[in-house]
């Protein structure tokens, strides 16, 4: 480096030396310039959060805040009624078992999606012959219209003649019938898992590759068989990756309504707050009756808990950055 | 947070700001929709906006075709389709915005809540003719004695045979005059070895819809649907489930569906509607006929009116021209030779008994469907904006009665159940 | 190593059971319709009078799904990149808030998302129009972009940012020629979410362009066989199959940066 160059760094280490610059996180003092260069460089997302996400998410807390009917919302002169939707969604038993059902469904996608990625993750790790070439055709669900793969599903899951009671029957066990109103969740979380798990195998994929195999070498070395080694090197170092794919993993879960809409519309035991938000805020599903209103409700209370799980993946995040 | 100077509070406060502000903007500066504005008073515009329920009938079809015939001179038309639940909704979204379309085909029974939403404008504002249209037929799109818009035609729902399946089984379909000899028929075709009928339960309207025939025929109403014939008319759909003489995903197959399984040849019956009507003269491998659909304790239970009504939206600018076009494109598609082609094209039976003469005469195909449509009844003609609701409970009573497969006591309880809320 | 000889036949496998829906859809796209129902594994009453129908119906659909899907990554990876650089690099004021917004951002349900777009879109005269498709698109994979950006760049070593400023590079410059470069596998892995989720949107599509004409993607497309009282399956499927083989090949093309770009750190390249 030229003398012109050292001169900086003499004087700020000057600086610190007499305590008047506090050393920050990149530890290098920037100027004036460079933050109004950042605010440039993030100023169209900024812009585009607002009008995007801000403007829907205000106005659909405010639809909460009114009682709309159909003639209300077209000519306006909707009651303000403050809590009032909120406390008759809350009060309502079915709300209670809709949200056990979310609860359900979110939880065992989220888990056997990543396990099953993680385990096809580890699986393609080293590769092998035509390794690149079936892990990209594990990819080949996503690519498909959600009606299609949604209609396919619900017809292998026929209780008649469908293709799944079939192998289930190889198997000794009596056909069941997937799609009713008892067995509806389990149908639908069946075919999320299997929407989930590319997302999940790309993701985590990835993040293995980043685990220097100089780490795993050692630990063979140090005498740790297959499973440890996963156990102390993998998991670990996975751990930030992890995190971020349960934690996007949920959010989209929590979201997903077509899937379920194609097989059962959210009849029976399949009915989350999405698809209920969903089948009011468009009077689709048993009732025709457009509750815009109680959909802005329920829409509001998923995002509050979806908000609560970004709060949590924050802290642990941050616990993990200190 | 940590780290929050003043500076960063500023900038979230603005963003916040912004946010309100665009969002209290979008209230206001819509357009206002109107209820005044009349067709005799304005003059048709160079292009005209149609929006209808079939996004089958793709462009270039005859359907597609027909509609863009109909423009007036030297104005384009532009047509675009989408399914029916979705097409009221964005018929809503776009009153509220103020650009809704000149023309829609609206779906029966959505016609009380459309009015009642102030979405509509009456066939006098458009210069809509109403006349010589059968009364059952209009009944849903009268409001209050006031007329909203009219039916092109009708379809109705009959009971389709499969005449070699029941042949095979020793089943004469001039038997079938009420529910005890349907049973024994279908106990009759599953005994020879085939299955034996499909109908649509999903939930939703289309359930409801396929369900009104059996509910009506035990001698139901609308207006209590908690009664003991309602809950007679889930029986016998649940019991078909039960002993396995319909198939199971009844409960979440629309109308397309079942009638895919009754193209199978498998099935001896299906509960369908006259849309299948040429589809069922040209299936391969088979032969069918229909059947009206029995009553309880009669040969002929009351169907549901089907079919779509041509209405005016109300615009909020240049209300009277919009109409104008209205008026040109409906009365086009609904006057002298051109409402036989409409019908036909659609599939459906004129809602005007001389054309629909006509139709029977030019085709006898339509034969067997006349009665079903002289004798149908309008869902909402008695319950108005009210029905959308007890649809709504009905569809969740259907959805109890498929899933009880029979069993009595839940059937009931799924009744009364959806009679209370 | 002949110790793994098994994995190649396990792993396919897996991904025969993985991919068994979507042979049942090839199935299925090639039965004639009577028989659709029956259930049988192989298309026994074969026909290819679906694939007929939709290579001569559906390509006008198939091209502006393209379309939009390419404009949706540029849309995208314009808007991301900067700002995964700005973020992970530059301290921008409010950056916490900024991350958690993105969060929160993509937990907002589409229905809600959609509805007012409608209303902002119709008073700025988007609707109906591909750019306006393109920017509502990009909706669903922007923060997630900046995410993914923003974690990349953050692994690069502060050195070579350093050097580039030292030299008397602008902030812009070394995004440029230093970050940017790079940052390809992320960019590749971005474009690859952002254009298989522009490719498959449906609400979007369906509420902001009903009335494009053939100016409207292949998930629209695909309702053309979606009547009131009649469904079309075979030529549905048939369209599935022929609108998944463009993606099928760019996912092959792209999975070997894939692999590496999502959280790699710059010292691995």
């Amino acid at each position: 480096m030229s003398t012109a160059t050292s001169t900086p760094s003499t004087s700020l280490a000057e600086l610190r030396r007499h305590g008047a610059v506090r050393p920050k996180m990149a530890g290098f003092h920037r100027p004036r310039a460079s933050t109004l260069a950042a605010c440039a460089f993030v100023a169209p997302l900024v812009v585009y959060l607002v009008v995007f996400y801000a403007f829907p998410l205000m106005q659909n807390v405010a639809m909460s805040l009114q009682r709309y009917d159909r003639g209300t919302f077209v000519n306006g002169g909707a009651p303000f009624v403050g809590l009032d939707i909120y406390r008759e969604i809350l009060g309502q038993p079915k709300f209670w078992r809709v949200v056990g059902q979310t609860a359900t469904f979110t939880i065992v996608s989220i888990t056997v999606q990543y396990v099953v990625g993680l385990a096809l993750a580890v699986f393609f790790q080293n590769s092998f012959r035509l390794s690149a070439t079936l892990r990209a055709m594990f990819l080949v669900p996503w690519l498909l219209p959600v009606i299609v793969s949604g209609t396919t599903w619900q017809w292998m899951m026929n209780p008649d003649n469908g293709v799944l009671n079939s192998l289930v029957g190889l198997f000794g066990v009596d056909p069941v019938w997937w799609l009713n109103a008892d067995h509806a969740l389990m149908s639908v979380i069946i075919a999320n898992i299997w929407l989930g798990i590319p997302f999940n195998l790309v993701i985590l994929y990835s993040g293995l590759q980043n685990i220097p195999t100089e780490l795993y070498e050692a630990a063979a070395i140090d005498g740790a068989g297959a499973w440890r080694r996963f156990w102390s090197v993998t998991v670990p170092l996975l751990r930030p990756v992890s995190l971020i794919t349960l934690l996007l993993g949920l959010v989209y879960t929590l979201k997903v309504v077509d899937i379920i809409w194609i097989m059962t519309m959210g009849t029976g035991t399949s009915q989350t707050l999405a698809t209920w938000s969903y089948a009011m805020a468009f009077g689709k599903g048993t009732s025709g009756v457009i509750k815009y209103s109680e959909a802005s409700v329920v829409g509001t209370i998923l995002l509050v808990v979806a908000l609560i799980f970004g709060l949590v993946y924050i802290a642990v995040q941050r616990k993990q950055e200190d | 947070m940590r780290n929050m100077s003043p500076r960063r509070a500023a900038t979230i406060g603005m963003v916040f700001a912004a946010a309100t502000s665009l969002a209290a903007c979008s209230g206001g500066s819509a357009p206002e929709p109107t209820s005044s504005g009349n067709a005799a008073e304005g003059a048709t515009t160079s292009e005209i906006t149609f929006w209808d329920p079939y996004p089958q009938r793709a462009d270039g079809s005859e359907w597609d075709k027909l509609v863009k015939s109909c423009a007036p001179a030297g104005a384009t038309l532009v047509r675009s389709s989408a399914p029916q639940s979705d097409l009221f909704n964005q018929l809503t979204t776009a009153v509220k915005e103020g650009n809704a379309p000149d023309i829609v085909v609206l779906d029966n029974p959505m016609m009380p809540e459309a009015v009642s939403a102030g979405l509509l404008a009456t066939a006098q504002q458009a210069s809509i003719d109403t006349n010589g249209i059968d009364e059952n037929l209009l009944g849903p799109g009268l409001v209050d004695g006031v007329a909203y818009g009219v039916p092109f035609g009708s379809n109705a729902l009959g009971l389709y045979y499969n005449k070699d399946v029941l042949s095979k089984a020793g089943v004469d379909p001039a038997s079938v005059t009420d529910w005890d000899s349907l049973n024994a028929a279908i106990e009759k075709v599953v005994a020879s070895g085939a299955k034996g009928i499909t109908f649509s339960g999903v939930a939703g309207e289309e359930g409801v819809f396929q369900f009104l025939p059996w509910f009506w025929g035990a001698g139901a109403d609308l207006s209590d649907i908690g009664s003991a014939e309602a809950v007679s008319a889930g029986q016998l759909v649940s019991d078909w489930i039960g002993k396995g003489w319909a198939p199971r995903s009844a409960a979440t197959d629309n109308q397309s569906a079942s009638w895919d399984l009754f193209l199978t040849g498998e099935y001896g019956f299906a509960e369908n509607g006259s849309w299948f009507a040429s589809a069922a003269a040209e299936t391969k491998g088979f032969t069918t006929a229909v059947l009206p659909i029995p009553g309880k304790d009669s040969a002929v239970a009351p169907v549901p009116t089907g079919g779509e009504f041509a209405v005016a939206p109300i615009q909020g600018t240049d209300d009277s021209n919009h109409y104008a076009n209205a008026s040109a494109v409906i009365s086009c598609l609904t006057s002298g030779d051109v409402a036989v082609t409409t019908n036909e094209t659609l599939g459906y039976l004129s809602a005007k008994p001389d054309v629909r003469g006509q139709q029977v005469a030019d085709n006898p195909l339509w034969k067997p469907w006349v009665g079903a449509i002289e004798g149908a009844k309008g869902r909402t003609t008695e319950l108005g904006p009210k029905y959308v609701d007890v649809s709504a409970a009905l569809s969740e009573a259907i959805q109890g009665a498929l899933n009880a497969a029979g069993d009595g006591v839940d059937v009931s309880a799924a009744f009364k159940d959806a009679a209370v809320n | 190593m002949t110790r793994t000889w098994w994995k190649a036949p396990l792993a396919i496998v897996l991904t025969a059971v993985m991919l068994f829906p979507v042979y049942w859809m090839v199935n299925v796209s090639f039965t004639r319709r009577e028989s659709i129902r029956k259930g049988q594994l192989f298309p026994f009453d074969f026909t290819t009078a679906h694939y007929q129908v939709v290579l001569s119906q559906q390509m006008p659909y198939l091209l502006t799904s393209l379309v939009v899907g390419l404009g949706t990554v540029a849309l995208t990876l314009a808007i991301a990149a900067p700002a995964g650089y700005g973020l992970a690099k530059l301290s921008v004021p409010g950056a916490r808030f900024l991350n958690f917004a993105l969060i929160v951002g993509q937990m907002i349900p589409a229905v809600v998302m959609s509805l007012g777009f409608y209303a902002i879109y119709n008073r700025i005269g988007l609707l109906n129009t591909i750019p306006g498709l393109i920017l509502a698109d990009s909706t669903i994979a922007v923060p997630f972009a900046v995410m993914l950006f923003t974690a990349f760049m953050r692994g690069i070593p502060r050195e070579l940012i350093q050097a580039a400023q030292l030299d008397g590079a602008s902030s812009w410059r070394t995004f440029r020629s230093v970050a940017l470069p790079i940052s390809r596998n992320s960019a590749i892995t971005v474009a690859l979410f952002a254009f298989l989720w522009a490719w498959s949107d449906f609400l979007f599509a369906s509420t902001l362009n009903r009335e494009g004409g053939s100016l409207r993607p292949i998930t629209m497309g695909i309702y053309n066989y979606i009547g009131a009282q009649n469904q079309e399956w075979g030529p549905m499927m048939a369209t599935a199959v022929v609108a998944s083989i463009p993606t099928a090949l760019l996912l092959v093309l792209a999975q070997k940066y894939v692999a590496a770009g999502v959280t790699a750190g710059a010292v691995k390249d």
